[in-house]
């Protein structure tokens, strides 16, 4: 097992020395001088050009990659051009959101989107499963913003429950970082859970016509005993596979959430780097963001050999 | 536990887990939504507003401007000009102090001076026309001028960027465009280095050793007194969210309302929408004189013709009438050097006429490209009502879509069209800085040394250059209007209207300081 994690690790190096390589072509092709944006509307070109100088934004695009890549391998993924601030300072800030917001939104998702596949299938063609499955077309439909707004008019503005935007660390308490999180993980957590629940569902309805379900059955097992023991966990590998992949949309949809909410977070932190030609922190969000969904897809291909002894063989 | 009793049980769980509340808003504390984020606060490094704005909460000024737009002493005591016109020697008032606990001295003030004298337009006049300037001691400024000239004291008192701050000598050191990492003002908030987080929040404490002057605060002028233990900057990307947290009281103040979303603070009692008359600006039509078919005056004529105000204000404003005029006034409507003159082509639309123009000119169809910008709701709003507008006047449009920052870098290119140059883009200015002939970026004239557009003339340089020198306010005013007669003439650019954008405001401060620049002294929480 050691070695074939070792192995995977290692087959990520390449990748994401393509995906640094892409980048950097990516946001230096892209038009736009950081340097004009930092010196504001009132400069001369000769503000700009000392600027463009200080950023060694003048050298050949080779020379720029040589630096930037030799410093990478060093773990230093430069300064960024906006705030003069480490890289690697800049995405250590937001990690803690992005991470709570995630994982919050991921829990929140399971404990909804699983219970629904399975009742739905359990009642499946019956009304019950006709209301959850308009839910999860609803969810998947309604882009995350609109639910965002929505959350906020009605929960912070209207019944002043929880805050309009922002995020608590930690470090002020796990309730108060809960409470300010509450809002967007549920609008996130629309998005995500319908998909798992049609997943869910359709891998139940496979599972219970199977017939080690109908031999729990004539056993006289209790239907929760039945659905969650035999059928879930016999379920388990198509939805653990949407919950990896699903990250992914999840990712998309932080950044979306963040700045709606306005939760410090990684994915802002991407967007902002972006429409400023930020081209250092671009470069290392992005590569962030790669490293990050390698390692998720391998803790769901390594959480197969949970539900699939065949695997651990 | 069967289902049935499981579900109930865990819809019991989700209830009792959402209806947590918890109060949020601490009173001691002032938050404050700018415009846009903080990278830096050494506002010397950029001419960004933001930084103008967020600068003003920890730095002081020599001199300031009160709201009758005068010069008053701020750091200085006062000043003294010889009989020659020549000498200005300028006291420092007591009690002066950095953030770091040293006293001001009158080496800081010159070396924070010739670092902004390097960077600022005005400033570089100031030093071109100085011969020398030195600490003659502690609390001394010795100015000595090669020639007499009126502007030295507004220069010092200049209201928007660059704003001549006095930093300390070490941090004045710095080459102009190298930010100063940590800086370290003397006004009254100091800034909090540990808790500053670019593109979320930057933290200010109250200054306690600051000494405020004892006249009541006048706009930049008066005394500087801090009422608030902390005021923090934060950065909201979203306008929405910033307004439902200013109702929800989770922000006391908004720099920008955008006129759609003034119907948000109907039936609110905890924010009010206040209509920033100081904070007046426009938005103009930039024309690149270097690429055709702009390089011909017939057919930048033809282009007045095309154009009038009224369809862009409304896309941009809708109906909220009361917050937009039409004005084609250069140095913007209701300032003393307002005018009417040589406005006709400007605010008057007549298609044929541009047609005309267009033919006598032998306008041979050479598409006009606009760099169409999607992601400032304005700017889209006045490209989209632009595009339809040149058509029917007989220009052929090309529309590229853009966002900001391209466009921002494009228009530095003096290049032709077909190698990454243009020919129109939009851009917004505010009053403070294009109501002054001497720092108006249109009236220089100054050709390919001038602001994007690089229109040329030489009379035009030749009249700000006699403003610069002119003591007598209704020659100024006399000089003002023949810039804009020339500026017309020229199109250097073409006006679309002044706005009166809203600001968002908690209906529990008071004192707030209607200015151009806003300013948080003085402003506190009522009981």
């Amino acid at each position: 097992m050691l070695r074939y994690v070792l192995g995977r690790l290692l087959a990520a190096i390449p990748i994401i020395c393509l995906v640094a390589v892409f980048i950097f072509s990516l946001v230096h092709l892209t038009p736009g001088d950081p340097a004009v944006l930092l010196a504001g509307d009132n400069a001369n070109p000769e503000q700009v050009n000392k600027i463009r100088e200080r950023l060694h934004l003048d050298k050949p695009l080779v020379v720029q990659f040589g630096i930037w890549a030799g410093n990478a391998l060093t773990l230093d993924l430069g300064d960024s051009i906006y705030s003069n601030q480490p890289v690697t300072r800049l995405i250590a800030q937001r990690i803690e959101p992005t991470l709570v917001l995630a994982a919050v939104t991921l829990l929140l998702t399971v404990a909804i989107a699983v219970p629904l596949g399975v009742i739905a299938a359990w009642r499946a063609n019956g009304w019950l499963d006709r209301g959850i499955m308009a839910f999860a077309v609803l969810g998947f439909s309604v882009p995350v913003f609109v639910i965002g707004y929505l959350l906020v008019y009605i929960f912070a503005v209207k019944l002043r429950w929880f805050p309009v935007q922002g995020y608590k660390p930690l470090e002020d308490g796990v309730l108060a970082t809960l409470h300010s999180v509450t809002l967007p993980s549920v609008a996130l957590a629309m998005i995500f859970a319908a998909l798992i629940a049609r997943v869910t569902r359709a891998s139940m309805l496979e599972a219970l016509s199977e017939n080690f379900t109908r031999t729990a059955r004539a056993k006289g097992l209790g239907t929760l005993r039945i659905l969650v023991v035999h059928a879930l966990k016999h379920s388990g590998v198509p939805v653990v596979t949407v919950i990896g992949i699903g990250f992914a949309t999840l990712v998309g949809g932080v950044v979306v959430t963040e700045s709606v909410f306005n939760i410090p977070g990684i994915g802002r932190l991407t967007v902002d780097a972006i429409t400023r030609r930020d081209y250092p922190l671009v470069q290392g969000s992005i590569l962030f963001f790669s490293a990050l969904l390698i390692l998720i897809n391998l803790i769901v291909d390594l959480s197969y050999a949970l539900f699939d002894p065949r695997v651990r063989g | 536990m069967g289902l049935t009793g499981f579900l109930k049980a865990a819809g019991l769980a989700v209830v009792l887990a959402t209806s947590v509340a918890a109060p949020v808003v601490a009173q001691e504390v002032l938050r404050l939504r700018l415009n846009g984020d903080i990278n830096t606060m050494d506002p010397i490094s950029t001419t960004n507003f933001t930084i103008r704005n967020a600068a003003y909460l920890m730095y002081d000024t020599l001199f300031a401007l009160d709201s009758n737009y005068e010069p008053q002493p701020q750091m200085a005591e006062g000043y003294e000009l010889s009989e020659d016109g020549l000498t200005y020697t300028i006291t420092l008032r007591d009690g002066l102090m950095f953030h770091n606990g040293d006293p001001v001295t009158a080496s800081d003030v010159v070396a924070s001076l010739e670092r902004w004298g390097k960077v600022d337009g005005l400033g570089k006049t100031l030093f071109s026309k100085m011969e020398s300037m030195s600490a003659a001691d502690e609390k001394t400024i010795t100015i000595r001028m090669s020639e007499a000239w009126g502007q030295v004291i507004p220069a010092l008192g200049k209201i928007s960027s660059n704003v001549p701050v006095i930093m300390t000598a070490e941090q004045a050191a710095n080459d102009p465009s190298e930010p100063v990492a940590a800086p370290i003002g003397s006004g009254p908030y100091k800034l909090v280095p540990e808790e500053w987080v670019p593109g979320s929040v930057a933290v200010f404490e109250k200054f306690e050793d600051y000494a405020p002057r004892s006249e009541p605060a006048d706009m930049a002028a008066g005394g500087k007194v801090a009422h608030f233990d902390r005021v923090e900057l934060v950065y909201i990307p979203d306008t929405a969210t910033a307004i439902d947290a200013l109702i929800g009281g989770e922000i006391d103040w908004i720099e920008e309302v955008p006129a759609d979303m003034l119907p948000f603070f109907e039936g609110v009692d905890t924010a009010k929408p206040i209509a920033a008359r100081q904070s007046g600006n426009s938005m103009q039509l930039v024309v690149n004189h270097l690429n055709p078919p702009f390089d011909n005056e017939k057919v930048r004529h033809a282009l007045q013709w095309a154009l009038e105000q009224e369809p862009f204000l409304l896309a941009a404003y809708g109906d909220a009438t009361d917050r937009y005029l039409e004005c084609a006034a250069v140095f913007f409507c209701d300032t003393p050097y307002a005018s009417d003159a040589n406005t006709e082509r400007v605010l008057t639309r007549d298609v044929e006429k541009a047609k005309a123009l267009l033919d006598e000119a032998g306008y041979d169809g050479t598409p006009v490209v606009l760099m169409h910008v999607t992601d400032i709701p304005a700017h889209d709003a006045y490209y989209s009502v632009l595009k339809p507008m040149l058509e029917e006047a007989g220009f052929v449009v090309e529309e590229q879509i853009s966002d900001w920052a391209t466009v921002a870098t494009r228009r530095a290119s003096k290049e032709p069209v077909s190698e990454g140059g243009w020919n129109l883009f939009f851009t917004g200015w505010g009053f403070v800085d294009q109501s002054n002939p001497m720092t108006n970026v249109y009236v220089s004239g100054d050709g390919e040394n001038a602001w994007f557009g690089w229109a040329h003339s030489e009379e035009l340089q030749d009249l700000r250059k006699q403003f610069a020198d002119e003591a007598d306010p209704e020659v100024r005013k006399q000089l003002a209007e023949r810039m804009q007669v020339l500026t017309h003439d020229l199109v250097s650019y073409v006006p679309m209207g002044q706005a009166f954008p809203s600001q968002g405001i908690a209906t529990n401060l008071e004192g707030f300081i209607e200015s151009p620049v806003p300013f948080f002294w003085e402003v506190r929480r009522a009981d």
